[in-house]
């Protein structure tokens, strides 16, 4: 499925990083790990959400800095949705509350999306229909979430929060627009959280080369033949980040200097926020842009999928990266919590409630 | 803390928002949304919706505890004067005690009021934290 786009583009973008911060060394030794595990997947520390914050309140903050920057009527966003895997409410809708509290109109698509990390870029992808086909103005993509990890699964070491939110208009209008979308799915068990249970699960031996990798790979793949775009004709490559070191390796497999990947890698400092992991990496990369400049992002989630995206930045983004916080004042603001703080900020403690 | 569903979803709209009262004659700015300036009884009033941002010019630290509540405390309740003029008390959060300081830049943002009850209703609304964008 693949679509040349110059009509459509990206109007406002926003992120947010919780202020609380974990270092993985600390969960290392928390449940035994070799110190060196974290260096071996290049993990600093993580983002964690505190007690009053979920996806809801992080999808928010995002999504009201994208409004900021577009400088739009929320009255005239004509969809919202939330791509996310950790919603407050298995039954009722993230993305109608973020929406009410924007002052967005009641006359509008409104839904929760799921493909574990790549639910908010299918978020986009849809907007980019919606507003091509003429049914919307504006679509309003938010990935957000408190990530689940099992306490003393490797996953816990990355396992974080955040969240991204990108406004989709007419190019006119845009920061940057999108010149070719593409996306790559298949059944593949790397990674799932079964109804009713805690914390998600993971195939080891599946979520490298079979899932990742070869997801990315194809989807990336995909659209340089269908686009005719070759690694030279961009500036910057966004990969989901579940860690460190995969950005830089899946960038090597598709033949991205690491200069050009290193820019939009974020989670060794704020570890993986899952649904926002990619968009964050894009969103820097559009604060740090200049007008011209071609980028890629590719988000992938286990399933699994992974979309590639080609973007070209207008001279739009200069006026409108001092509208909000960027990514980088969101990474350098931070306090220190300790595992019991984060247990208890991350609802880990079983307590009797009543 | 408990919550009324019905009265909590009525109210929605100044949990999620921040409103304030311009007088059209005396010109004074009021907190909520008010039919009547309180200043001068005008009725020539318009209902403005605050950017969010002011200054913490008081606080107090609450150490009550209602059951469940324990995971939120101790609560940071504060005055904030808003850019537009008001004052209106507002929950301060992601903040250390030994941090909390008068003259702090305050922006709103959509939080948890109280989700004790995990079979129940989350209720959200807007509390204020340090300015990200200094």
């Amino acid at each position: 499925m693949t679509s040349s786009r110059f009509r459509v583009g990206i109007v406002g973008w926003g992120a947010y990083i919780p202020v609380y911060r974990i270092k993985a060394k600390e969960i290392a030794r928390q449940w035994g790990f070799d110190d060196r595990v974290t260096d071996s997947i290049w993990i600093e520390e993580k983002a964690v959400a505190g007690a009053d914050e979920d996806t809801v309140t992080m999808g928010w903050y995002a999504a009201r800095s994208a409004l900021l920057r577009a400088g739009v009527n929320p009255g005239d966003i004509g969809a919202v949705f939330v791509g996310t895997e950790s919603k407050p409410y298995a039954v009722k809708p993230s993305s109608t509350i973020i929406a009410d509290a924007l002052g967005i109109s009641a006359k509008k698509l409104s839904t929760d999306l799921e493909f574990a990390c790549r639910a908010g870029s299918e978020g986009i992808r849809i907007s980019v229909s919606l507003v091509e086909s003429g049914a919307v103005r504006y679509g309003l993509a938010i990935g957000s979430d408190t990530a689940q990890a099992n306490p003393g699964d490797v996953l816990e070491l990355t396992a974080s929060s955040g969240a991204a939110a990108y406004l989709v208009g007419p190019a006119d209008e845009s920061v940057a627009v999108f010149e070719s979308l593409v996306t790559y799915v298949t059944d593949t068990p790397d990674f799932w959280r079964r109804d009713g249970s805690r914390y998600p699960a993971h195939g080891e031996g599946f979520t490298g080369e079979p899932a990742y990798f070869h997801h990315i790979v194809s989807a990336v793949k995909m659209l340089m033949n269908e686009s005719g775009l070759k690694p030279s004709d961009f500036d910057y490559a966004v990969f989901h980040q579940p860690n460190g070191k995969f950005p830089l390796q899946v960038g090597r497999m598709l033949g991205f200097p690491r200069e050009k990947v290193l820019p939009g890698i974020v989670t060794p400092w704020i570890g993986n926020t899952y649904n926002a992991s990619a968009l964050l990496g894009l969103a820097k990369i559009l604060e740090n842009s200049k007008p011209g400049q071609r980028i890629l992002v590719a988000p992938f989630g286990s399933g699994a999928g992974a979309d590639a995206i080609s973007v070209l930045v207008t001279d739009k983004v200069l006026e409108r990266v001092g509208k909000a916080p960027t990514v980088e004042e969101l990474i350098a603001r931070k306090k220190y919590i300790s595992y019991a703080e984060y247990a208890k900020f991350r609802n880990l403690i079983h307590r009797n409630l009543w | 803390m408990k919550h009324s569903i019905s009265i909590f979803w009525r109210l929605k709209d100044n949990h999620y928002k921040i409103y304030v009262t311009k007088c059209g004659d005396c010109g004074r700015v009021a907190p909520l949304k008010r039919l009547k300036c309180p200043y001068c009884g005008s009725r020539n009033v318009e209902h403005i919706e605050s950017r969010g941002f002011g200054e913490l010019i008081n606080y107090t630290v609450s150490y009550y505890r209602t059951e469940g509540s324990e995971q939120y405390l101790p609560r940071v309740v504060g005055l904030v004067k808003l850019d537009e003029g008001p004052v209106i008390i507002g929950e301060i959060t992601d903040v250390d005690l030994n941090e909390l300081s008068i003259g702090t830049r305050v922006e709103a943002v959509l939080r948890k009021y109280s989700s004790e009850d995990p079979n129940g209703l989350i209720y959200y609304g807007l509390k204020f934290i340090p300015v990200i964008k200094k």
